[in-house]
Order: structure tokens, then C-alpha cells, then sequence
């Protein structure tokens, strides 16, 4: 049996939205890993998506480094404080999650470099807008190397919570699954969004945001999974908090089932219809981050 | 290495007397209150009310009373100093990313306060609800089983400040006999509920290797607010992060089939793919010929075939904007 707890973390706000930005920008990645691998490496979808996923990642990682109680020891997390060697333990989700940002957040940043040089801000040498890294064959096995890295990071903040000894989120196992699920339908949605806002409706926004469709149906699955496993749990009431409880469930209906709804009965425009959907996707996908995350410490 | 040292809290010999306490807390500079006003629980006689940062011992008091009883017959008092535990597997010293928190010569676990940047891991990590923030120095601290002191060759403050040998301080195995000399004695006396809670094979503990500083208890261990089977963050690492993978391949998987079938779809529907992201070269002037132009062949080019006629590309799959 878990201990009721008196000592909780303190993992808020920053630390959710933390979780919310890097899952965005790791499942921003992975839709352009998508178009790569379906030859369209050089499209405006592929180029927005990485245009998303380094900015996110930079945020991300702020955030994090402000939630820490000495933020300017951020370092000790990737170099021994008192040796200056790496600082690496594979067996600690955290330590493995820190070199898990930072790489992610190199490859994003050449990605992201690669789809301003495509869009001609600038250039650096030879890398220039008509030889980019990302539609070649380099550009697939960045791409996909880059999207290992970006699973990583929608995982590891998930199983920090499932490995703690702390009562509603101790050995649910669920939760990495939805994590995972989360970031890629959040990712998919923030990368539509751009699209349809810069009003580029094309083959592959259209073909992202039918597969995002897929991927909901997906993530519901694991929702309903993860409320199942929780009924079967005995330390479920922690979840039964008003306010944890409220956003998970509003996480479910906002992310998984309107967008459904509204593909199926086409009430607007496309243009509209794509930008709401993905902005529910989007905020159901930061409401259920936030309850799994404030649940077992609000109570 | 120094041999293993321990405490053995002896829980039927506490009288609540909280010396433990001020000991710890004048030995270790810490503050009476973490910068707050005093407050008072409404908990017994129990104001610390837990371990964390600026607690490192905590006398527990536990009331066993009928309400419906008013002269209180029967009542008990269980009283329990309680302190970290030393893990022999510390899930803490598991955990922490910094390598802050450190194994000593003593086989005891300290966080070292200058490397700590204060993630908090390691408060949710301990299966004891021991570790907290030290508001003084903004980084997770908790009871170094007096680092300082045993370098110096002292017993811990706590247990030299006991009056009733309650808090016993020695050679981990010493303890361990001593306990179980402990346990036997008050069977003997017709306490038969006595145990060892936190030796090896104790039936609690295994699955942490037992702790460092353990109990001798005479309740359940829930009833001193010590988890019945405390665990590590480790035991379930590697099925979450496969849990986490497996949930990415088939997410990863139907993306990629949802998204060229669809795609494709699209394509076959007749709308046009649109061109890449690659702006049309800026015109060059012509370089001049390394070698002579080929002279025109006298064969005429076969017609070339008529250019499909070129289909505006309209983002409607659906024909809802058109």
C-alpha cells in the first residue's frame, strides 16, 4: 500500500505546460518524419512543422529550468557538477529525459534552421534553399532519428510520474501510452492549424489532418484504457478531485470526440473546420495533461 | 569502506518527549518553523506533523481512543520518532539526475545541498514521504544521519540526546541483533505483537533491501504511517517506457498508412500535388560555353505530345468550399 502523501513535488504549471509544448513540438516533428518518409520532405506542411517543433522545444525548455528551485543549476542535470563529466543515468527518467531534450532539441534546431534556409531568410555556405538537408535521403534518416528522439521526450515526462512512489500515478503503466498519443495528436493539430491559418490547404495538410483522425481514434482508445485501469485501482479517488477529474474528462470530449463530431457532419467550412478541430485537439490535449498531472496533488 | 551504521527505533520505549527533535534540529541549524508562523495542527500533540526539509525527525504521535468512550478506557498511545530511512536501495538516490544525493562510506544516503538544483524528483520518489524543499537554501533535503558527526567519530544528534534509548545508534548488524534480542524479550513479556520493521526477510521491506534505520513496532505499519511494501522507481521503469514505445510504433505506424492513404486519395481525386517548398531559381546570367555548341541535328524532334491541360489545385476534398 501507498502512503496518503504530505510532501508532493510541487510539479504545476510550469511544469504541465512544460509537458504540454514539448509533446507539441516533439508530435510537430514526427508529421513532418510522416511527410518524409512519404517523399514530401521539401513541402510547406514538412517546413511549417519544423518551423513549430524548435521554438516549442526552446520554450519547453525554459520552462523547465524556471520550475527548478535553483535554476541556475540547470547544468548539473547533463555535467557532473563537481567533475565536469557527463552526467548520465539511463535507469533515472529524468536524467535520461534531460539528454532526451537536449538532443531532440539539436535536431529540431537544424530542422528548423533547414526550413528557414528553404524558405530564403538566409543561407550558410552550401546549405542553401535549393539543397536543403530535409527532402534527400539525409533528410529521412534525420528525420526519422529525430523522430525516435521526439517519442522520447512525449514519453519520459510520463513515466517520471508512473515510476514515483506517489499514490494515482505509482505503476500506471497507461499513462506513457497516452502521453505518447498526446503529444503526436497535439503535434499533427498545432501543425494543421498553422496551416490553415497561413490558408495552405493542401494534399499534405489534408492527408495530416485525416491521418490526425486516425491517431484520435487511437488516443481515445488509451483514454478510455487509462479511465478503465483507474476504476480498477484503489487509489482511483485521487482522480475524483473536481478539478482533475473535470479536465480529464473535458480533455476527452474536447480532443477526441468533437473533432470526430465535426468531420463527420461538416457544420463550417473546411478552412474552419480544420482550424476549430485542431484548436480542440489542442486544448483537450493540454486539459488532460493537466489533470493526470495536479490529480493525485490536488487531493 | 566504514561498516553499515544505523539507527533501531525502539517505538515501546518513546515517550514523546521530542528531544530527538530539538537535538536534530539545533545540530543541523535548522529552522523552527521554515520561515512561517507557528501553527498548530489540531493532531495530538503533533505540530511538526511530518518529515521534510526543514524537519528531519518527527515524533509521531498516534492516538488509539473509543470517542464514544468518555472515561477513555482502554486507550493507547503509540509514539514513534520518526527519521529517513536510509534505504539499503534508496529509491531517491535512484532517481536524483544530478547525482546530488550520494551513498557515504556509512552506507547511509545524503543529498548534498551544493549539487541539489531542486527538480524534486526525489520527493516523489521516496516511498517514505521524507524529503522535502529546505526553504532556506531552496534545494530537497532531509536527515544526513549526521554526516558531520560520524566523520568526527559522534553519534547522531537525535540519538544521543534520547533519553530512554529509544533512538539506539550503532554498527548496522549490532542493531540488528540487539532488535531481535528486543523482539524476543517482549514476546517474552507477553507483548507478542512486537517486530522488526526494515531488516532483511522482515516481509515489508524486501523489495528495498531492508533500511538502514529501521523499527521495532508492536502495530500493522500502516498505522505509523510506514507503507506495507515500499518499493523502487526502477521496478517499473522499463514497462513504462515500453508501454510509452509501444503506444508510439502502432501511433507512428497508423500515421504514416492514415496519412499516405489519404493523401493518395487526394492525389487520384485530381487535385494537383503541390510543388515543393522550393522557390524558383533567380535567374543567372549565362555562363559562357566551355566548349563549342553542338550544331543542330538535322532530324526533325518528333511532335512532342499536347501538355495536359493544368488543374487548378482546390484544397476541397470534401466539396464543402468550394
Amino acid at each position: 500500500m501507498l502512503l496518503e502523501r504530505l510532501n508532493d513535488p510541487h510539479w504545476t504549471w510550469l511544469v504541465y505546460l512544460e509537458m504540454f509544448t514539448a509533446g507539441v513540438a516533439g508530435g510537430a516533428y514526427v508529421a513532418a518524419t510522416l511527410l518524409e518518409l512519404s517523399g514530401r520532405g521539401r513541402s510547406p506542411a514538412a517546413r511549417t512543422a519544423h518551423l513549430i517543433a524548435f521554438p516549442l522545444m526552446a520554450v519547453a525548455g525554459l520552462l523547465l529550468i524556471f520550475d527548478l528551485n535553483r535554476p541556475g543549476r540547470f547544468w548539473h542535470m547533463i555535467v557532473q557538477a563537481e567533475r565536469y563529466l557527463p552526467m548520465l543515468k539511463p535507469w533515472s527518467p529524468m536524467s535520461l529525459g534531460s539528454w532526451l531534450l537536449l538532443l531532440f532539441s539539436g535536431v529540431a534546431f537544424v530542422s528548423f534552421v533547414d526550413a528557414l534556409i528553404a524558405r530564403r531568410l538566409f543561407h550558410l555556405g552550401g546549405w542553401r534553399y535549393d539543397r536543403t538537408l530535409h527532402g534527400g535521403p539525409l533528410g529521412i534518416a534525420w528525420s526519422v532519428f529525430g523522430a525516435v528522439l521526439a517519442f522520447g521526450v512525449g514519453i519520459y515526462s510520463a513515466v517520471l510520474m508512473t515510476t514515483s512512489t506517489f499514490p494515482g500515478w505509482s505503476h500506471l503503466s497507461i499513462v506513457p501510452a497516452v502521453y505518447v498519443a498526446t503529444a503526436l495528436i497535439t503535434g499533427v493539430a498545432a501543425v494543421v492549424l498553422v496551416q490553415a491559418i497561413r490558408g495552405q490547404l493542401d494534399a499534405d495538410t489534408l492527408g495530416l489532418d485525416r491521418a490526425n483522425l486516425w491517431l484520435i481514434g487511437w488516443w481515445l482508445v488509451l483514454v478510455v484504457v487509462f479511465l478503465l485501469t483507474l476504476m480498477g485501482r484503489r487509489d482511483a479517488s485521487i482522480y475524483l478531485d473536481d478539478r482533475s477529474l473535470t479536465a480529464i474528462l473535458a480533455g476527452t470530449v474536447l480532443a477526441g470526440i468533437l473533432p470526430l463530431i465535426l468531420h463527420a457532419i461538416r457544420p463550417v467550412g473546411l478552412t474552419s473546420r480544420l482550424a476549430v478541430s485542431s484548436v480542440l485537439v489542442l486544448i483537450g490535449g493540454f486539459l488532460l495533461r493537466y489533470g493526470i498531472v495536479m490529480g493525485p496533488q490536488l487531493h | 569502506m566504514a561498516q553499515a551504521m544505523g539507527f533501531m527505533t525502539d517505538t515501546t520505549l518513546c515517550i514523546g518527549c521530542k528531544a530527538c527533535e530539538v537535538a536534530c534540529k539545533e545540530w543541523n541549524q535548522l529552522p523552527a518553523t521554515g520561515g512561517g508562523a507557528n501553527t498548530l495542527s489540531g493532531d495530538s500533540y503533533d505540530n511538526t506533523v511530518r518529515l521534510d526539509g526543514e524537519n528531519w525527525r518527527h515524533v509521531r504521535f498516534v492516538e488509539q481512543f473509543d470517542v464514544f468512550d468518555p472515561h477513555r478506557n482502554g486507550g493507547r498511545w503509540l509514539l514513534m520518532s520518526d527519521v529517513c530511512k536510509h534505504c539499503v536501495q534508496a529509491g531517491c538516490l535512484e532517481v536524483c539526475p544530478t547525482g546530488a544525493i550520494i551513498r557515504t562510506e556509512f552506507d547511509t544516503v545524503v543529498i548534498q545541498s551544493d549539487v541539489c538544483n531542486g527538480c524534486r524528483y526525489c520527493i516523489a520518489a521516496c516511498p517514505f514521504d521524507v524529503i522535502g524543499i529546505n526553504q532556506a537554501n531552496n534545494t530537497a533535503m532531509k536527515c544526513t544521519l549526521c554526516y558531520d558527526r560520524l566523520q568526527g567519530g559522534l553519534t547522531p544528534a537525535c540519538a544521543q540526546a534520547c533519553p530512554t534509548a529509544s533512538i539506539q545508534f550503532g554498527p548496522l548488524h549490532d542493531l540488528q541483533a540487539r532488535g531481535r534480542k528486543r523482539v524476543e524479550q517482549l514476546h517474552a513479556s507477553g507483548e507478542s505483537r512486537a517486530y522488526l520493521y526494515g531488516v532483511e526477510g522482515d516481509g515489508y521491506t524486501d523489495q528495498i533491501g531492508g533500511l538502514n534505520a529501521f523499527f521495532l513496532l508492536v502495530d500493522p505499519p500502516e498505522t505509523y504511517r510506514l507503507p506495507s511494501r515500499p518499493t523502487l522507481p526502477s521496478r517499473s521503469t522499463v514497462p513504462d517506457w515500453l508501454a510509452g514505445w509501444g503506444s508510439a510504433l502502432v501511433a507512428g505506424v497508423v500515421g504514416l498508412l492514415a496519412f499516405r492513404q489519404r493523401r493518395m486519395a487526394s492525389v487520384d481525386a485530381g487535385r494537383e500535388i503541390p510543388r515543393p517548398e522550393i522557390p524558383s531559381r533567380p535567374e543567372t546570367p549565362a555562363r559562357p560555353a566551355a566548349t563549342p555548341a553542338r550544331p543542330p541535328t538535322p532530324a526533325a524532334p518528333p511532335p512532342a505530345a499536347p501538355a495536359p491541360a493544368r488543374r487548378e489545385y482546390t484544397p476541397t476534398g470534401d466539396q464543402d468550399e468550394a
